[in-house]
């Protein structure tokens, strides 16, 4: 199977793990590496479709740089207000 | 905009205007509220009187405004639109003088006052709807105005009543809903017209046009209380007395009749009915509806229940002579429509004052009342003479002309129904006129 | 374009300065804010009906590598709409302060319009990708101002929400490696019905139901606008949720290859009459108002889910439903808005978040009650809201069709259901037996201001003509 095919498929399981982490995970903290592992997931799809061509095609990497931004706010997000929840978990005992 | 173009919208808004102010009125604000409201009912009266003296001239009133893509809101003043019309103004006017004096010193008069005039407003308006949308806009309107005159009280009772209530019409307004949708999208929505205007449409789509007309046979069916739909009006017999007497001879009731007759005649038409062979259904549901409703009077034990009942079996006369298809029919259904309205007022006036001024709610409890108040007692007997039927007295008019008109189209079993109920209306009523005058009685009030 | 533009940078420019000077009187910005929005959106909206739809490639750059924006005369009469539901939301709550949570919501709530102004505005899948992220995310935020009860709702929406996002940002991916452009126009040429696109599609449309609560993937709505502040909850259920069906709509209504409409409409159409009974069922068995009032959103989004399915069974040759959709989320969006306005007021003056806790409102607080029925009278759908101008223009189509008709049979079991738990609330309202006293003194301003989008939505059937017209070029 070509590189492309194959990179695109490590992508996908990627993200399907993360979904199924997501899903299936209870603590806040994994949960959200979970989306990130989505994301990655995402991220490589992108890469590996961007390195079909050479040099690699530069709107795609426009994406990914954008998609990785999005995703630091959204994860710091994600972390602060969990930190918010443990802590105030904490409080009520 | 022209007067003539204003007119039918005037008559609407002379009661909307001042209902909408009394909402905003403190309790304490009572001469306020009694003028607003006596001006609202002299105002109507005197625009009804003017639109029908027009008329009579030979002017022509239109109101119509954009609603819907190829819709418009249209009021106008045909004869049934006239009939209607002139009762409701005439009938709300007497209730309003009823209720001022009625709900004397009660709670949330300017709530109440408010919603009555909001529902006088839809009954006037669907009164002079021109085509089915705006039928359904007032129609719909008078559903929700009626909802908080049966729960006025408050109590766990009238809540109850309230929700059946709501069931039952919010249910029968979707589906007049889908009948209206359903029909234009086969022949659009053009203004009433007097023979129909769906005759065309009969060979192609008789499917659906046999669906529509059960859609909006049923719908309306719900307010004009045929069975099996009529479960809601007996339970709303909690609501205070000016508010019974308004629903049953004047709005909600009526207005399910009305629609009936304007779906027969004036949407689909007796030639299309005949065609598509739909009237024998009605008519069984209304002569079925008449000895129901006549034989459950007779079992009821309270007064205003009884009644309920019976007006359930008369609105169904209406319901038949329009059923019949003949034009003798016809009109009579259409004057039993007036005359069942004065005569049901009276006895619910009547029925309102017996519970007021003695607590009497049973019919047992009402034996020598006639002592004590003979001018009721006499009003209520006229009324009761009324509805079973004997002559001079209006309800025999109608009843006659209904007899006539079944023979006219070849029905001769309609005058069995009519016969069997004038005998249990009897049986029902006429108790009520005899031991009152005749028995004394303590009355522990 | 110009006005269009203006619209989309007074609220993020002001966004940024609330946060960078923090005046003592934010309210009082937002509101002149907004008000300026709205003036420019209704400017674009005259421009886009007079010269037709208008196009700018940011930056200079050419077609197929510029970032695009369009303005079509839905997107201004939805720019329209946002500025003035956020022009009512802020006067509301500059009135009642504890509605809003914190000081934080004037700045955030500027953010949110912008984000949804260039949502909008956007005609490309990825621009389109990253208003939907600011949206989200601002959304989450907003959610979280309640404090502590809300933090759970809020981190739930968030994580599924990020899942919504990357699910469609993958879809976004495959459509890219297959067609190498991202720009819609030139996207609705080149699609061809092959597993790719297939896939890609599914993906998107997954992400993109998820993050607009389409049954069954709205599990996560009822928790979150029933714990955020009362206006926050307005601007979600009214504004954010309909930002992804946009999106959703786009999609299927301009690139999405004709062979997979009639799958995807049956499922649309199946999930929207589903969403109307179960989210209507959840509705009536909502012990809180404010859930009652939640679980009213995934019912009503029913019936866009609907009309977009009932658009595409009809090969999309309709335009009628596409006015019945977006009619929908008009009257939808003012409605909701007197909703749960009108929910806060009744719960704070009567110091219950319970339903059966509404007992004797009729006549302690009768214009927030008034305000809730009006609102639900137009979601049950009675003439003449816009409500009703929307059920109609959804059962034209239906009834000429007799194979459809039973789509007819959802619509009148979802009138029905949506009749049912309105009336119980009001019909609490109406209880006098022992009614529940007011706790602290009602704002009569304050009711009103809940009240006036109910009295717009009402009157939304009277203008029907120049609405249908903006809708996309429906005459009589």
């Amino acid at each position: 199977m070509s590189a492309t095919l194959f990179w695109i498929a490590i992508g996908f399981a990627l993200w399907l793990l993360g979904l199924h982490g997501l899903l299936t995970l209870r603590h806040a903290l994994r949960r959200i590496i979970a989306i990130n592992l989505m994301g990655s997931g995402v991220f490589l799809v992108m890469i590996a479709l961007a390195a079909r061509h050479d040099p690699s095609d530069p709107l795609l990497v426009a994406l990914v740089v954008t998609g990785l931004v999005v995703a630091v706010s959204a994860t710091a997000l994600a972390l602060r207000l969990s930190s918010a929840l443990a802590t105030s978990k904490e409080h009520e005992r | 905009m022209s007067w003539h173009a204003f007119l039918p919208m005037a008559i609407v808004l002379s009661s909307l205007l001042p209902g909408l102010v009394i909402f905003g009125l403190r309790e304490d604000q009572q001469r306020l509220r009694v003028t607003l409201n006596l001006l609202g009912v002299t105002l109507k009266l005197l625009l009804v009187g003017s639109m029908l003296y027009g008329v009579s001239q030979g002017s022509e009133y239109r109101f119509s405004v954009p609603l819907l893509p190829g819709v418009p809101l249209v009021l106008q003043a045909d004869a049934l639109a006239l009939l209607f019309v002139a009762l409701s103004s005439l009938l709300w006017a007497l209730t309003t003088v009823y209720a001022i004096g009625y709900l004397e010193d009660s709670p949330l008069r300017s709530r109440f006052f408010g919603y009555f005039s909001l529902c006088v407003s839809a009954t006037v308006g669907l009164a002079l709807a021109g085509n089915l949308v705006s039928f359904l806009l007032f129609y719909e309107l008078l559903t929700l105005a009626t909802f908080p005159l049966v729960v006025h009280r408050g109590t766990p009772e009238s809540l109850r009543a309230g929700r059946v209530y709501l069931a039952y019409t919010v249910g029968g307004g979707t589906l007049v809903l889908m009948g209206v949708a359903l029909l234009h999208s086969l022949a659009g929505t053009p203004d009433f017209q007097a023979a129909g205007y769906l005759l065309e449409q009969v060979d192609e789509h008789d499917m659906a046009l046999r669906v529509a007309f059960a859609l909006l046979i049923l719908g309306l069916g719900v307010k004009a209380a045929l069975i099996p739909l009529h479960g809601w009006l007996p339970q709303a017999m909690v609501a205070p007395a000016p508010v019974s007497a308004l629903l049953h001879a004047v709005a909600v009731v009526k207005a399910g009749a009305f629609g009936i007759v304007r779906v027969v005649y004036d949407v689909f038409g007796a030639e299309a009915l005949m065609q598509l062979d739909l009237t024998k259904p009605l008519l069984w549901l209304a002569a079925g509806t008449i000895l129901y409703g006549s034989l459950r009077a007779l079992q009821q034990r309270e007064l205003k229940k009884r009644l309920a009942y019976s007006t359930i079996s008369q609105v169904s006369y209406v319901t038949l002579g329009v059923a019949l298809l003949g034009p003798i029919a016809a009109v009579g259904g259409l004057v039993h429509l007036v005359h069942q309205g004065l005569m049901k007022v009276t006895l619910f006036y009547c029925a309102g004052n017996f519970a007021e001024t003695l607590g009497i709610h049973r019919i047992r409890e009402m034996d020598g009342v006639g002592r004590r108040m003979p001018w009721t007692m006499t009003a209520f007997s006229i009324g009761a003479l009324g509805m079973i039927g004997i002559p001079p007295i209006a309800g025999f008019i109608s009843k006659w002309t209904l007899g006539l008109g079944a023979l006219e189209v070849g029905q001769d079993w309609v005058l069995l129904v009519l016969l069997g109920s004038a005998l249990l209306n009897a049986t029902a009523l006429s108790p009520l006129g005899w031991s009152q005058l005749i028995v004394e009685r303590e009355f522990a009030i | 374009m110009n006005a269009a533009l203006v619209s989309l940078l007074l609220p993020l420019a002001g966004a940024l300065l609330l946060i960078l000077l923090r005046p003592a009187r934010s309210g009082r910005w937002v509101i002149a804010l907004s008000l300026g929005a709205l003036v420019a959106a209704i400017m674009a909206l005259q421009v886009v009906l007079d010269h037709g739809e208008r196009n700018l490639l940011v930056g200079g750059w050419e077609a197929g590598l510029a970032i695009r924006f369009r303005l079509t005369p839905l997107a201004a009469l939805l720019l329209v709409f946002t500025a003035g539901l956020h022009l009512l939301v802020a006067l509301y709550t500059a009135r009642i302060a504890h509605a809003a949570g914190k000081e934080d919501y004037w700045a955030l709530s500027c953010l949110l319009h912008a984000a949804l102004a260039a949502l909008w505005l956007s005609a490309d899948l990825f621009n389109l990708y990253v208003t939907l992220e600011l949206l989200s995310l601002v959304a989450v935020a907003l959610v979280s101002l309640a404090g502590r009860k809300a933090w759970k709702p809020a981190l739930n929406y968030l994580l599924l929400s990020l899942a919504g996002s990357l699910a469609y940002l993958l879809g976004v991916a495959l459509i890219y490696g297959r067609y190498g452009v991202l720009d819609l126009a030139l996207l609705a040429q080149l699609t061809e019905a092959d597993g790719v696109t297939h896939l890609a599609l599914l993906l998107m449309t997954l992400g993109l139901m998820l993050k607009a609560a389409l049954w069954p993937l709205h599990l996560w709505l009822p928790p979150a606008h029933a714990a955020a502040p009362t206006a926050v909850s307005a601007l979600l259920s009214a504004l954010v949720v309909k930002g992804p069906l946009y999106i959703l709509w786009l999609i299927w209504s301009e690139i999405a290859p004709v062979e997979f409409g009639r799958d995807a409409g049956l499922l649309f159409g199946t999930a929207g009459v589903l969403a109307l009974l179960a989210g209507g069922w959840s509705a009536l068995r909502a012990p809180r108002l404010k859930t009652l009032v939640a679980y009213s959103t995934v019912a009503q989004l029913g019936y866009a889910l609907l009309a977009l399915g009932l658009l595409l069974l009809l090969h999309l040759n309709e335009p009628r439903l596409h006015a019945a959709l977006w009619l929908f989320v008009l009257a939808h969006g003012l409605a909701k808005v007197s909703m749960f306005l009108a929910a806060g007021e009744l719960q704070s003056i009567l110091g219950s978040k319970r339903v059966t806790g509404m007992r004797g409102a009729s006549q302690n607080v009768p214009i927030a009650l008034a305000a809730f029925a009006v609102a639900g009278g137009s979601l049950v759908g009675l003439p003449p809201s816009g409500g009703f101008l929307a059920k109609w223009l959804l059962l034209q189509p239906l009834f000429e069709r007799p194979q459809h008709w039973p789509w007819a049979v959802g619509v009148l079991l979802g009138t029905l259901m949506s009749a049912a738990y309105v009336f119980r609330v009001v019909a609490h309202g109406f209880d006098r037996a022992r009614p529940n006293p007011p706790s602290i003194r009602p704002d009569r301003l304050a009711q009103w201001l809940a009240l006036l989008p109910a009295l717009l939505v009402w009157g939304l059937a009277l203008i029907s003509e120049p609405l249908l017209l903006w809708l996309g070029g429906l005459g009589r």
